[in-house]
This record gives structure tokens, C-alpha cells and sequence, in this order.
């Protein structure tokens, strides 16, 4: 199978010598991380996983370390039992975001009008309203699943956006990795050409660390055809039940150290 | 002389990662309640198929040499990662023949992670496989 999909992706070489330019200042279309499962992180955010590696320890303040011992993941170097654990999204609550980019990141759909760009996600059948009319980030916002979003073109291929205003109910990814509400994420959207994005996506919570870290850093995102239709994926509270019934019974496991 | 731009090179070293890989893994749950190091191949009979988040299940019958039937339940991953693999929520009915190659749970009940399933002739991968290009393109 890796030698097919290596055929193919050399055979898609030849292509990338002719690459279309990027319009300007423009993300329409539908985008999918590059390897099909690149934005589904399961260990955590894709470049900074939680693997146990000195250089992927985030900067936690004491405050942040202490938020972190009460997230009992299902993932990662603190991972339970499944009894065990307290993921907000295996009771279908909101991932809300960043969480919805750092865990969950499948097709998406962007559209994009002369006041907002707004981003239709594949799981949860979840959107964002992100406002480019020039107005601010609110100073006081109240705190919403996916937050308050604002952006603005930094050069003509690439978008900048601020996000504030997040629910710290949410996690930041699948390992657990908490936030505050005080919490400020950078996402850059940079189209390299007509069929290729890069996202990055930059934590900023002084409350929780101790200096900003990058969670996604230049992941790659392909175009999709025009008639690609969004593959319905939902949290449903009753398929949830049916499946801890069936197959809830897998045991216990002892933490990693 | 074809002169590589920055992201033919790029895609190269994408190419020779997929050469090199020794198979990607994915879990969307933890994958420690499984027995990773072992895995088992067994004729089946389905008598259930469930097309669902976190997780689809296939349940299923299995009979041993002395006629003693075992119901086992295992899991692959959720409906569009399974859609990416060619997979589909009409593709198994109760009664369907298979082969399933599965990795076990390590407390001995019946349960597993599917590898891959036979069925109708055709062989499809399961978790920890990487997705069939363009297979949920069409």
C-alpha cells in the first residue's frame, strides 16, 4: 500500500512543475490537509505531539501544570483507562476550537465574502464566522465554544487570524492540553499556489504558558475539486451509548510513565 | 535541465517518507487495550454492522473446530476515515462470510481492532492502515 500511494505521489512530481499561482487574496474552495489524516491528531497537536519528548514539553506556568493534572486524556503520555477519562468531546460536548483545528482537522470549506471568511468544518458539521471588516478583537468578550474571530490580509496570499473570547471547558487538542480564557490563537492561512495552503496555527495563553508555542506549524492543505461534497461526521449522544454498550467492556491500562 | 522548485522537493521527501514508513498508525481512542504485539486472522459470520461515531462495529460469529460459537465485537475507525478506505455502511449485511485479520484486547474478552476484512471477494483495510487515495473523492 505505502508503495502505491509513493507511485502515485511521485507520478503528482511531474504536476507540481506546473503549478497555477495563487489568486490574490483569495481562500475560496474546499481544502484538505495534504495526507488525508494529517489534521486528525490523536497524540495531540500535530507539531507539538504529546510524546513524551523533552523538545514537545510545553512551557506550562504552575497554574497551567495544575489545569493539566485535572484533564484525564484517552491519548498520550497521561492516557487512561477508557472509565477513566474525561475527554469533554466522548460526551459529544463541543470541541470547540482550537481544538476543532488541532484534533479534528478534515475537509473544510471556505467562503469567503468582502466582510467575513467563514470556515465549514466536517466534524460536527461545525462553522466560524471570522470578521475581516477591520473591526477588533472584543476587550471583554464572553466566552463561546468556538470563540471570536478576526482576521486580515498581512500580504496578498496570506490571512491572518486572532482568535479570543474561547470556553476553557474545551481542550486545546486530544491529549489534553488545557487553556484559559484568556487564551489568543494565531492562525495564518498562507496560499502558496492555486491548489496548495499552509495553516499555522500559534497558542498564546500567558495565564497557562509561559510564552507562545506553535501547534501547527506550515501544514500543508490541498484544494478539492468544486463538487466535493463535506462527508457528514456528528457527535450523536445516542451512537455514543450504542457503542459504549457494545464495546465499552475493553479493560483497564496502567498510565505511561 | 528540469530545475526543482521548492515544493517539488518538498513532495519528494513526502514521497520517500511513504517509501520508508513502516505503516501508519492511527486511534482516534487509545490504543493501549489492545494487544498491538499480536494479531489474529479467523473466519467469521456477521451479525451486525454498526455505521457510527466515535467508532463503526462489526459483530460477528465465530466457531471453533469442536462447533463452540464465539460472539465477538470489533472496531475500525468512524464512518469518513472509513469512507477514506473504501469502506461503506451497506457493504456487510447478517450472514455475510468473511475473514477478518484483527489485533485482540488484552483482557481476553472478544473484542479487537480490524486490520482488514474479506468480504465478497474483495479486501478492504482497517484501522491502522493509511487511507485509499481518492477513494472518498468519487
Amino acid at each position: 500500500m505505502l508503495k502505491v500511494l509513493a507511485v502515485t505521489c511521485l507520478i503528482s512530481l511531474v504536476g507540481l512543475a506546473q503549478k497555477a499561482p495563487a489568486p490574490k487574496r483569495d481562500l475560496n474552495g474546499t481544502w484538505e490537509p495534504l495526507r488525508g489524516l494529517d489534521g486528525v491528531q490523536p497524540s495531540g497537536a500535530r507539531d507539538m505531539p504529546a510524546d513524551g519528548k523533552p523538545e514537545h514539553e510545553l512551557p506550562y506556568t504552575p497554574y497551567g501544570q495544575e489545569m493539566f493534572k485535572k484533564n484525564h486524556p484517552s491519548n498520550g503520555p497521561t492516557e487512561v483507562s477508557p472509565g477513566e477519562e474525561n475527554d469533554p468531546g466522548h460526551s459529544c460536548d463541543p470541541h470547540g476550537f482550537p481544538r476543532e483545528n488541532l484534533f479534528e482537522l478534515r475537509a473544510t470549506q471556505l467562503i469567503q465574502n468582502p466582510s467575513q471568511l467563514v470556515m465549514l468544518y466536517t466534524y460536527g458539521r461545525n462553522y466560524r464566522v471570522i470578521w475581516s471588516d477591520g473591526r477588533e478583537l472584543p476587550k471583554d468578550p464572553d466566552p463561546h465554544w468556538f470563540g471570536y474571530s478576526v482576521g486580515k490580509w498581512k500580504d496578498d496570499y496570506t490571512f491572518v487570524v486572532e482568535t479570543n473570547g474561547t470556553d476553557s471547558r474545551t481542550w486545546l487538542d486530544n491529549a489534553g492540553r488545557p487553556h484559559s480564557e484568556d487564551l489568543i490563537v494565531e492562525e495564518q492561512f498562507h496560499r502558496v499556489d492555486k491548489d496548495t495552503m499552509e495553516l499555522t496555527t500559534i497558542i498564546n495563553d500567558p495565564k497557562v504558558y509561559s510564552k507562545p508555542w506553535v501547534a501547527q506549524n506550515k501544514l500543508p492543505m490541498h484544494l478539492l475539486p468544486p463538487n466535493f461534497t463535506l462527508v457528514e461526521m456528528m457527535c450523536s449522544p445516542s451512537e455514543l451509548n450504542e457503542y459504549n454498550k457494545r464495546h465499552g467492556n475493553l479493560g483497564t491500562i496502567t498510565p505511561k510513565k | 535541465m528540469v530545475k526543482l522548485g521548492r515544493h517539488t522537493v518538498k513532495t519528494a521527501i513526502i514521497c520517500l517518507a511513504f517509501l520508508a514508513a513502516p505503516g501508519a498508525l492511527f486511534a482516534h481512542h487509545g490504543s493501549a487495550v489492545y494487544d498491538t504485539g499480536k494479531t489474529m486472522t479467523t473466519k467469521a459470520t456477521v451479525t451486525d454492522w454498526l455505521w457510527a461515531n466515535p467508532h463503526c462495529l462489526l459483530e460477528f460469529d465465530v466457531k471453533d473446530d469442536k462447533g463452540n460459537v464465539v460472539h465477538w465485537t470489533a472496531e475500525v475507525s468512524n464512518p469518513p476515515d472509513m469512507i477514506a478506505r473504501g469502506w461503506s455502511r451497506k457493504m456487510f449485511k447478517a450472514g455475510d462470510e468473511v475473514n477478518i485479520t484483527m489485533v485482540p484486547g488484552k483482557n481476553g474478552q472478544p473484542i479487537g481492532r480490524i486490520s482488514s476484512v474479506e468480504v465478497g471477494g474483495k479486501t478492504y483495510t482497517g484501522m491502522g492502515a493509511p487511507p485509499v487515495p481518492g477513494a472518498d473523492k468519487k
